[in-house]
């Protein structure tokens, strides 16, 4: 609602990308039938977001669950799914959906107003990894008829028809979640249903041959007439990265989503004529990379020393060296290709070598006879090459303007509990997923509230500022949109002039598909939708 | 034959402490990495609350002393209970035993080629020593056992899945293909041909090598000289004489090396996305999974063992004077 001009030009971009030569309206076939093979890794280790919102399961789960809403462009703007129609209350802490009546679950039986109320009450608020966020104000959810179902809500919450999307609020069969123990953890993620899923979505789950594929069919009974377009969707497990890039490359398979291929692969196959590739559809996940810096330790709780690190490093060459063209050079905490909260204003930050020295200077740490002001040691996210040759560049730019960086090399074990359980760091690259929301994606780590001990990518740094504190409170509960942008704009000048992180790059999702394959790019969660009306030729 | 008993009894019981201990160090040395599977699971949710995460600790046991985790660890193994998987949500046993067909399909496979190739080309070598044949082969099988086999596995991939389109790049079968047996039999085998030779490629080289000295070594006994007095041909004095005796070593290594192999099943697996326990190894590492880590530790610790066992228990039987000492 906020940007139909920019819904329409992102939808125009979207279809020109995915259809260049059959241009067909958005949301139908062009073909029906015909088996889409996606590759993706690592395996997923269940069917269900409930179990756990990795990225390889929030890919599959949502073509089998679905949940209220759906969403369209790059704004997210919410549409119906099982729900038809919605109203709010004037005080916007009553959200009421009517729900669709044509609806069963994948064994047959009629889908209810009861499931919803289950699925949120007993199983994604207490166990989806952000469920609390989503639902932790709801005080009631009423159904008085089983066609209806209303959530009362303590304060309004601004995000809060955003969430309703199929992989973070997955609506389950009550009838089976009753057979299994919802009172613990444990109950939930270790039954059968996260393993063979029952939902109500396009896609009804086949087979699974551990370590190799999952088949994924057609729902013949789904509400949604005349879809899903495809026959089977496949995920093919393939651990090595080349060797999903010859998949790709090969024609053996049809999608690599989410960045699923090496840059460096992604970069040749884009060059060939049957491969298309784009950046776009991943807008409300936002993902966003930064150095985090350790401010309980003295030279980094100097302001000037934060200044002058943001400085030594370029941020231009990162992405296109280190990343090979696959991001955008970072300037705060929200990414510019968020289309509501993005603040225009900020300005990047110059790589400027002779600025950084001058700042440490000031800051009065002369060099010593061997050229060193003083020692850092340095972590880095064990995601992979990118991340290693991130840590070397650091060192490098940095050793420039006197600073001594000693790189330090763990597993993801050994790494989030240095950062976030022990603390034990000075600087480490990590990347936070902004999400459909800042107050979802970015309020956790840099509210003062989040300095938690073993809460990983929270407020490592041990950055406090109330007034940063008071905005991020205040845009949790604002219902004008306007005054949640002034909001957001302020916290973002805050965060970017105190350099709690050293922000660094906008990562992008890119996406490699085979051009017979039309209509994968449709909202800010591309991927994390149905695909019911992706088609192939 | 009660001393033939008496050894096969000493040598079986003498193979439980070993187990127990392998297993005690596997413990050890997976429990010295900081972190755990809690950390993980909470990471690739993109974050969760301290709440939370001490939650998923409790659940699976790891907020208890390591000691007592050490012995409920222990006294689980004694009764063969592998524990759960807590990140693939299953029993570690299942996840196994789902995985060992894949692995023992492609490391037969291997072995027979290895196996049948480097032994011939190991004879041919010894044969014809010191001529163009022998430093060729010599040559040819000291390139293949320095190449990365990720790297070997790739170049294939690329000429025989890419270039010349023949093989399939990855994978056990065609998936969601409806075929009768014969052809679903074929398609595994044509799945199955790039990533056994490039596991078996490696052990070629090393048959080769160890066959081709063996052999060298025969040829210097008083019976090959007599067979040669007697009038034999050089071949039959070869491939008869020589070679059967040469063959013993060869056949040991073999037996021995399926740990290694399993090793090797590893990268083959990754890189082929074949699905056997070798990419379960590697799943289980990146994610941190310890208890799974632990079960195929356990049951290939066992597998070599045992092979082991086998292996003397052979040569007490083909060599008596071995168990008399």
């Amino acid at each position: 609602m906020l940007s139909n001009g920019r819904l329409g030009l992102f939808l125009a971009v979207a279809l020109a990308a995915a259809a260049p030569a059959q241009a067909q309206a958005p949301g139908q076939c062009g073909k029906t039938g015909g088996t889409l093979t996606y590759v993706y890794h690592p395996e997923p280790t269940a069917l269900s977001t409930i179990a756990t919102s990795a990225v390889p399961v929030a890919i599959i789960s949502t073509k089998i669950y679905e949940s209220l809403l759906s969403y369209d462009g790059a704004a997210m703007t919410p549409k119906p799914s099982l729900a038809e129609s919605w109203e709010i209350s004037a005080d916007k802490k009553t959200y009421t959906f009517k729900l669709r009546r044509d609806v069963k679950w994948h064994d047959g039986k009629p889908f209810t107003a009861e499931d919803v109320k289950f699925s949120i009450e007993k199983v994604v608020r207490p166990y989806h990894s952000r469920g609390r966020v989503y639902f932790g104000d709801v005080t009631e959810v009423a159904t008085p008829d089983p066609h209806t179902v209303s959530f009362t809500l303590k304060e309004p919450v601004p995000f809060f028809m955003n969430v309703f999307q199929p992989g973070e609020a997955p609506i389950m069969p009550k009838h089976l979640l009753e057979t299994i123990d919802t009172s613990t953890v444990a109950g939930v993620r270790g039954s059968k249903l996260m393993q063979e899923p029952v939902g109500t979505g396009p896609f009804r789950f086949k087979e699974w041959r551990k370590g190799s594929h999952i088949i994924l069919e057609r729902n013949p009974d789904h509400w949604n007439k005349g879809k899903p377009c495809l026959d089977q969707v496949i995920l093919r497990v393939l651990p090595d990265g080349a060797a999903r890039a010859i998949a790709v490359e090969n024609g053996e398979v049809d999608v690599a989503p989410m960045s699923g291929l090496p840059e460096a692969e992604i970069l040749r196959l884009s060059k060939l004529a049957h491969i298309r590739t784009s950046k776009d559809g991943a807008e409300a996940l936002g993902p966003n990379m930064w150095l985090e810096v350790n401010m309980r330790e003295k030279p980094l709780a100097d302001l000037k020393v934060r200044q002058a690190i943001s400085h030594a490093l370029d941020r231009e060459r990162i992405v296109d060296v280190i990343w090979y063209g696959q991001g955008t050079a970072a300037r705060g905490p929200i990414v510019s290709a968020n289309p509501v909260h993005f603040n225009k204003a900020l300005k990047p930050y110059q790589y400027d070598l002779g600025r950084a020295n001058a700042l440490l200077d000031e800051a009065g740490y002369k060099r010593g006879p061997d050229g060193v002001r003083f020692k850092l040691t340095q972590h880095f996210l064990p995601y992979g090459e990118n991340w290693v040759r991130l840590a070397e560049y650091v060192r490098l730019e940095l050793g420039k303007i006197g600073i001594a960086v000693d790189t330090q090399s763990v597993d993801l074990g050994g790494w989030l509990k240095t950062v976030y359980t022990d603390w034990a760091f000075h600087l480490t690259s990590t990347f936070s997923h902004n999400y459909s929301d800042p107050s979802i994606g970015v309020e956790r780590t840099f509210t003062s509230s989040n300095i938690k001990k073993g809460a990983t990518f929270t407020n490592s740094m041990d950055y406090k500022n109330p007034r940063v504190d008071q905005l991020f409170a205040a845009a949790a509960r604002e219902t004008d949109p306007a005054a949640r942008k002034k909001q957001f704009d302020e916290i973002q000048q805050i965060l970017h002039d105190e350099l709690p992180v050293i922000f660094l790059v906008e990562l992008s999702y890119t996406h490699v598909w085979n051009k017979r394959v039309h209509g994968l790019i449709t909202n800010g969660i591309s991927m994390y939708s149905s695909w019911d009306s992706v088609w192939k030729e | 034959m009660p001393d033939t008993l008496w050894f096969v009894l000493r040598r079986t019981l003498q193979v439980a402490p070993v187990v127990l201990a392998i297993a005690a160090l596997n413990f050890v040395l997976l429990h010295m990495a900081p972190g755990d599977a809690a950390d993980i699971i909470a990471a690739q949710s993109g974050g969760s609350s301290a709440e939370f995460v001490a939650e998923l600790r409790q659940a699976f046991g790891l907020d208890r002393p390591l000691y007592q985790q050490f012995f409920i660890y222990i006294a689980r193994l004694l009764t063969f209970d592998l524990g759960y998987s807590y990140v693939q949500h299953r029993p570690v046993f299942d996840l196994i035993i789902e995985r060992v067909p894949a692995t023992l399909l492609l490391m037969l496979t291997a072995i027979v080629i290895a196996f049948v190739i480097g032994v011939l080309l190991g004879i041919v070598a010894a044969m014809r020593h010191r001529r163009l044949l022998d430093s060729f082969v010599s040559v040819l099988a000291l390139i293949v056992y320095a190449t990365p086999q990720f790297w070997l596995g790739l170049m294939l991939i690329v000429l025989f899945s890419i270039t010349l389109g023949i093989l399939p790049s990855g994978g056990m079968a065609t998936i969601g293909a409806e075929m009768s047996a014969p052809a679903r039999v074929l398609d595994i085998g044509r799945h199955l041909v790039l990533p056994a030779l490039t596991l078996g490629l490696f052990y070629v080289a090393v048959y080769a090598r160890l066959m081709r000295a063996s052999m060298l070594e025969v040829y210097s006994f008083d019976f090959i000289t007599a067979a040669r007095a007697k009038g034999l041909s050089e071949t039959r004095v070869g491939l008869v004489h020589a070679a059967s005796n040469a063959l013993l070593p060869v056949v040991t290594l073999a037996g021995v090396q399926i740990g290694h192999l399993l090793g090797g099943s590893i990268l083959v697996e990754t890189v082929f996305g074949w699905p056997g326990l070798g990419r379960l190894v590697f799943d289980a590492l990146l994610q941190r999974d310890l208890n799974l880590l632990l079960g195929i530790l356990f049951i290939s610790s066992l597998v070599v063992v045992i092979a082991n066992l086998l292996v003397d228990l052979l040569y007490g039987l083909l060599d008596p004077r071995i168990v008399h000492k």
